[in-house]
């Protein structure tokens, strides 16, 4: 399992890189390959407030259906309309085509709650 | 692994959709130990069997196999659905789904019923001593050729002996996927070496997963979802399985007076606009009011968007316009002609 070392990570295996105050948020690698085949990605709208913890998208495979936990609150401003019609990208590349949406941080503070990636790892090995 | 009526069973060797593709394009083995097998054997054998099961074992004969069903004697309920291999006069496999091997053992007299006058035959659980593997697809029997040849060359829906070294088993031409192939019943001893020789004849190792999602495909029924407590062979779509011209059988009364009144609900299939798959549990909508249920929905890997089974109203018929309600979104969806897909 890969889990890059600039990207920060939520216990609900989410992933978020920070790019000033923009966070793109996906599924881990650990995530990806407990779902399975992903078929469909059902996407916030542009626009959407989220809230830390909160659901905010779904994502599923042909085995089960799984909520996105937003990892920082703010608002949508920008979706992977390319998961769509081809949702597989969640799988073969998790941190990069299969990345799912941009939130506006509102509290870029939050940030200091999400895990390092050797934090996650130790988190996902143990559990 | 997910443990599966009691069997740790693989949801998948590397990816659901691989795997079924796999099954559909060239050939795919699975292991299917998990079924139940009932030895029925000595006299009173073929009367013990056409009393308990739906099915007609007159219609076929010795080296054939027939799908059939056992049903509640009060309500007729489909028990389980079951495969019959035809092995011999007077010798049988009865094939249930994996958690009511116990129930049909008994429904079939095993036990007490076994003393019965004119029973004089046994039934006997071998459910542990051997394995079952499924290799099916297009190119199944051409794989299996150089290894099992008479397993290759067993028709669809015959029964015959196989030997693969000194391992001597059964092979039939049946299946649960839409595609031609055959299934594999042989010693749990000799089970590790015909599985090595499966794989190393180009026949990719499929799970539980896209069992599921290739049976779907063929609109077949699955136990716990299509069928069990509350749903008929009728209302399954299944009349074919029932024979009531075969004499007396358990649940005929019910199932004939079902019959006579009509189904109050009907399995369809639906297909859904967009990839999001409907689960079981689903409303099934018209005009946005709920008239139905989903008993099973995924995503078709071959056809690229969404397809379910559902039990509605029989009025609601191929080419009806209905909704499916997923968590609070609704799909599109019009009832199609099953199966959903077929070679």
């Amino acid at each position: 399992m890969d889990y890059p070392e600039h990207l920060k990570y939520s216990s609900e295996h989410e992933w978020v890189a920070v790019d000033g105050t923009r966070a793109r948020i996906g599924i881990t690698d650990y995530a990806q390959d407990a779902l399975g085949d992903v078929v469909f990605v059902s996407l916030p709208a542009v626009g959407t407030p989220v809230v830390a913890h909160a659901s905010c998208a779904e994502v599923e495979s042909t085995k089960s259906v799984s909520e996105i936990y937003a990892p920082v609150s703010g608002e949508v401003v920008e979706v992977n309309a390319a998961l769509e019609t081809a949702p597989e990208q969640v799988n073969a590349d998790p941190y990069g085509d299969g990345w799912i949406f941009v939130v506006e941080l509102r509290d870029p503070a939050e940030l200091d709650a999400l895990m390092d990636a050797s934090a996650y790892r130790t988190m996902v090995e143990e559990a | 692994m997910v443990e599966f009526g009691g069997w740790d069973m693989p949801i998948q060797y590397t990816s659901v959709l691989e795997e079924h593709r796999a099954c559909r394009t060239a050939a795919a083995v699975f292991d299917v130990s998990h079924l139940g097998s009932l030895r029925v054997q000595g006299p009173g054998s073929h009367a013990r069997l056409q009393a308990a099961l739906t099915n007609d074992l007159d219609r076929i004969a010795p080296g054939r196999a027939q799908y059939t069903h056992l049903c509640d004697p009060d309500d007729g309920h489909v028990v389980d659905d079951i495969i019959v291999w035809w092995l011999d006069a007077d010798d049988y496999l009865v094939m249930p789904n994996a958690s009511n091997t116990d129930r049909i053992a008994e429904a079939l007299g095993a036990g007490a019923g076994a003393a019965v006058e004119g029973r004089a035959g046994s039934v006997v659980d071998v459910t542990a001593t051997r394995v079952v593997l499924a290799v099916q697809g297009p190119q199944a029997r051409a794989r299996l050729e150089p290894v099992l040849p008479a397993a290759a060359a067993v028709p669809r829906f015959g029964v015959a002996p196989v030997t693969f070294g000194a391992v001597e088993g059964y092979a039939a031409g049946t299946g649960y996927t839409g595609e031609d192939g055959v299934e594999l019943h042989v010693p749990a001893a000799g089970a590790r070496a015909v599985w090595d020789a499966v794989l190393a004849a180009g026949i990719v190792p499929a799970g539980l997963g896209c069992r599921d999602t290739l049976r779907l495909e063929a609109g077949l029924p699955l136990h716990g979802h299509e069928l069990g407590p509350g749903i008929t062979p009728l209302q399954a779509g299944l009349a074919w399985v029932v024979r009531f011209d075969k004499g007396d059988f358990r649940g005929r009364d019910v199932l004939l007076a079902e019959r006579e009144r009509g189904v109050a609900r009907r399995l369809v299939g639906i297909a859904t606009e967009g990839r999001q798959p409907a689960r079981q549990g689903s409303a099934v909508l018209v005009d946005g009011t709920a008239v139905g249920e989903v008993t099973s929905g995924n995503f078709s890997p071959m056809l690229g968007h969404g397809i379910a089974l559902a039990l509605v109203p029989p009025q609601v018929a191929v080419g009806a316009a209905v909704g499916i309600d997923v968590r609070g979104r609704t799909l599109a969806g019009e009832v199609v002609t099953l199966p959903f897909w077929s070679r």
